[in-house]
């Protein structure tokens, strides 16, 4: 279904969204009524406390979650009615994810982890190389490519995983504490090759504590029980 | 990388775990296997053994041949069998249990088969024997004997040997006789414990001292045409007496002593496909668990629900398959020794087999071992698809 008005240009589109956890001891409110837009090319970071809301949100966004209440657009299109077989072919095109703790699969090199996305999308094993190659020297790990994770740093893990993240030429990436397993040194090169995917077209939410990380987004929001209380434009 | 080689190398990753699959579903394969050659062997070993002595009909007193009362007058039973038009030939068979004596032993016991042939045709008539030396037992003063016989008394063709047979009474106390050794022979209804004599009705007179009568154990006839037909006008032509064909005897033994062995192999066959199904669905289960964070961040990355159970699927096709693939050849290994270890047991034709293959007995095996991998793949695979991945994310991030 798509939808006719001034956000036309957003590439997601959170109207009111609010997610409810049914638990033992009651409901939970992990996201209250957020409305919030990311245009092509926005840099956004999320900060706000443990337990906030921030990854659910995140989850949200990138529609590996539904929302309980509330209208979520992906590129104009109301993602709630679509199955889950639509929605996982919407991540796969359009979604990049770069999460914590990597989530590379240990027994695929490098390179085959970075085509992994490109062969589920049914490209040509040609065309495939060619893109994993020219990722994997975009993210400045072109001589790793037949290394295993065993065999990689926890920065280059995260070089790795955003090179799969980016596989598909993706409209949108979300980035979960991406540098919350690294150190200082290394989340910074994390950083400023995520401040490079962003500058090349690609828009870019970030949920992190870290505040040099937020730091460089253009827009931070800051969450607190679930709920957007407040936003900083750079 | 589509989902088998995925999964191939989901099994490198956690080499212990594919072994241990492989090895269990090889053995449970190889005794899944040997049931399946077990639950038709016997049948089909009668079956091939019935149809390889060359005769179609099978006539006797009893329900089954050779078991039960004798058939009567049997020379003109014989004569009036041997005169329908769908009868080629017809052969008498006279048991008895019979003595050889050896210098300074004990006497070996022995079945002594007498055969007299009646032929409309002129058709050449071979007893239930093969000779594989000498020449065949022709008289009243000849026979042929098995190999061990051979070997025990150290005669062969040529040679002569003393026997008493008791045709009437286990108590009789006839006199030996001397027969000549006109060959060896192998004797493929012979039971697996006894020795075996073969030779015409006549010498089995001279090894009866004359007391045989007109007894015969089972009629054996070979028809010109379809044995169903024969065997109707044989019970036409002698009412009282029972003429099965190779299949009706194979059915009546399948109905009979060969069900016990048909019903062991159904249950153990039920126990162990149980079996691989649990270990299969345990391994994946593990595996799958150990691997939810990652699987989760696949689906979140855009792979299907299809995908990531057609993963699963693989992999339990992968294990199963190749631990079938090396169930074959240790499944046969373990057939012949147990095949051994059964043939011993008294009162089984040495040519009997209890695990045979057969193609069918192939197919049904690879029916099951697919079966088993997708019965086995069912609980991981529903674990993988109601995977909730934004919870599982969560979770992963909170250990």
């Amino acid at each position: 279904m798509k939808v006719n008005d001034n956000a036309a240009h957003a590439v997601v589109d959170a109207r009111g969204v609010s997610r409810v956890f049914a638990m033992p001891a009651g409901p939970v409110v992990a996201v209250r009524e957020v409305t919030l837009q990311i245009c092509g090319g926005d840099h956004v970071a999320v900060r706000g406390p443990s337990g906030c809301g921030k990854s659910t949100l995140l989850h949200i966004l990138g529609c590996v979650d539904a929302p309980s209440s509330g209208t979520l657009l992906f590129d104009n299109q109301d993602v709630s009615g679509l199955s889950d077989a639509r929605r996982s072919r919407l991540r796969l095109r359009h979604i990049g994810f770069v999460f914590q703790r990597f989530f590379l699969l240990p027994m695929l090199t490098a390179s085959e982890n970075v085509e992994l996305p490109l062969s589920e999308a049914g490209v040509g094993k040609k065309e495939r190389q060619q893109r994993t190659r020219e990722l994997l020297e975009y993210v400045g790990l072109a001589s790793r490519a037949d290394h295993r994770p065993s065999q990689l740093s926890g920065g280059e893990m995260q070089r790795v995983a955003i090179a799969r993240a980016l596989a598909n030429r993706p409209r949108l990436l979300l980035a979960d504490e991406p540098t919350g397993e690294l150190d200082e040194s290394t989340g910074a090169q994390i950083a400023t090759l995520l401040d490079r995917v962003n500058r090349d077209g690609t828009a870019l939410v970030i949920v992190t504590h870290d505040s040099t990380l937020a730091s460089r987004a253009a827009r931070v929001l800051l969450m607190r029980d679930g709920r957007i209380e407040g936003e900083q434009r750079r | 990388m589509r989902a088998l080689g995925f999964a191939a190398r989901s099994l490198v990753r956690q080499p212990a775990r594919a072994t241990l699959g492989i090895l269990g579903v090889a053995a449970v394969g190889a005794l899944l296997f040997d049931m399946l050659l077990l639950s038709q062997g016997l049948l089909v070993s009668m079956r091939d053994l019935l149809e390889h002595s060359g005769w179609d009909i099978r006539v006797s007193a009893g329900d089954l041949p050779g078991r039960g009362p004798r058939v009567q007058n049997s020379l003109e039973v014989a004569r009036r069998i041997a005169a329908l038009p769908l009868v080629r030939s017809t052969l008498r068979v006279r048991m008895a249990d019979a003595q050889i004596d050896r210098p300074s032993s004990t006497p070996i016991r022995a079945a002594f088969e007498g055969v007299s042939a009646l032929s409309t045709t002129g058709a050449d008539m071979h007893p239930p024997w093969t000779v594989t030396r000498g020449r065949e037992a022709r008289g009243p003063h000849e026979v042929v004997i098995d190999d061990r016989i051979a070997a025990a008394l150290g005669v062969g063709p040529g040679g002569t040997i003393t026997l008493r047979a008791s045709c009437v009474s286990d108590r009789e106390s006839l006199p030996p006789v001397r027969v000549d050794v006109a060959g060896i022979a192998e004797f493929p209804f012979a039971v697996s414990d006894e020795d075996a004599i073969g030779g015409t009705f006549e010498a089995l007179q001279t090894a009866c001292s004359g007391n045989v009568g007109d007894d015969a154990d089972l009629l054996l006839v070979t028809s010109t045409g379809d044995s169903n037909e024969t065997a109707a006008a044989i019970r036409t032509a002698v009412p009282d007496l029972r003429a099965m064909t190779n299949a009706e005897v194979v059915g009546r033994l399948q109905q009979t002593g060969f069900s016990y062995f048909r019903q062991i192999s159904t249950v153990l066959t039920t126990v162990t496909v149980s079996f691989a199904v649990l270990l299969i669905t345990v391994l994946l289960t593990v595996s799958v668990n150990q691997r939810l964070g990652e699987i989760a961040a696949l689906r979140a990355l855009g792979f299907s629900r299809s995908r990531v159970v057609a993963d699963v699927l693989s992999e339990s096709a992968l294990i199963v398959g190749s631990g079938g693939l090396l169930s074959l050849p240790l499944g046969l290994l373990l057939a012949s020794v147990l095949d051994r270890i059964l043939k011993d047991m008294p009162g089984i034709p040495v040519e009997l087999h209890f695990f045979v293959f057969e193609s069918e007995a192939l197919t049904i095996h690879i029916v099951l071992l697919v079966a088993t991998a997708i019965i086995a793949a069912l609980y991981p695979m529903r674990i993988v698809s109601t995977l909730p991945i934004a919870a599982t994310l969560r979770a992963e991030v909170m250990d």
